[in-house]
């Protein structure tokens, strides 16, 4: 995090997102796309879309991850630099929904990451997305002290 | 040496040149020694991004030549562009005489038609 943020109680930066497609129908982008329009703005709260997980703290994923998905899907969630959360939106990343069994998934998606903020629905509305992402800013302050916790430890006993 | 340079439009002096950069260069260190310095050196988190796939060694494995959206047009002309190329020898000896015939057909066309 930047130096500045050490300084901070609060949360320092509003939440950038990184959205994944790892099988979803569609409909979840959907409604994402919709939180950010003029109707919902969720960009008035800070929170936008990113072009890479390098710059992202959450990662937004939609759908059930599919077998060729998996691996993408892993190694994005490993590009985000920490602390970070993961959001699943839609009732098929939560629970495989309708696909659930399905030959070619590797399931929901908390069978392939740890999921922070489930949100349901076939699709969700972008109120219940909002929601989530309110979740998820106390998810990663909770994230962001542990992470300072363990920084000002590993300090200390170095000084020792 | 080191004297200002009127040029009509203001002037060029090294000095206001070098303090210009010496402050540039201030702010685009302070603001590239602001970014996150947290990310994991030799973890995913050091490498490029691209869409979750592997990065190619070589771009030239997985790129797509631009020339490629025109393969049809290039293979519907191949025998035009085969005959055309017939004429491109180069000897200049060729090319004259072609320019002479050419002269030659349209100058009958020009005073018989």
């Amino acid at each position: 995090m930047m130096k500045l943020e050490k300084y901070l109680e609060i949360l320092p930066k509003s939440l950038w997102v990184f959205l994944c497609n790892s099988g979803s129908c569609n409909g979840c982008d959907i409604e994402i796309v919709a939180t950010l329009s003029p109707r919902y703005d969720i960009e008035r709260l800070g929170m936008k879309l990113v072009g890479t997980p390098k710059h992202a703290d959450v990662l937004l994923v939609t759908g059930p991850v599919t077998r060729f998905m998996k691996e993408k899907l892993e190694r994005i969630y490993a590009q985000m630099p920490d602390p970070k959360v993961v959001m699943v939106i839609g009732n098929c990343g939560c629970s495989g929904d309708v696909f659930y069994k399905s030959y070619n998934l590797v399931g929901p998606v908390d069978n392939v990451l740890p999921v922070d903020v489930y949100v349901h629905g076939c699709p969700p509305r972008p109120e219940a997305i909002i929601e989530g992402a309110a979740k998820a800013v106390l998810k990663i302050e909770e994230k962001r002290k542990a992470l300072l916790a363990e920084q000002a430890d590993t300090v200390k006993a170095g000084a020792v | 040496m080191w004297e200002k340079i009127l040029t009509g439009f203001g002037y060029w002096d090294i000095y206001s040149w070098l303090i210009f950069l010496a402050i540039a260069g201030f702010f685009t260190l302070w603001l590239r020694n602001s970014g996150r310095q947290d990310y994991k050196e030799g973890t995913y988190q050091d490498e490029i991004y691209f869409s979750g796939n592997d990065v190619p060694e070589d771009g030239a494995d997985i790129s797509v030549p631009a020339d490629s959206a025109y393969w049809g047009f290039i293979k519907f002309f191949t025998p035009y562009y085969d005959f055309m190329a017939k004429f491109h020898n180069g000897l200049v000896q060729d090319y004259v005489g072609y320019f002479i015939l050419f002269i030659a057909v349209l100058t009958t066309l020009i005073v018989f038609v």
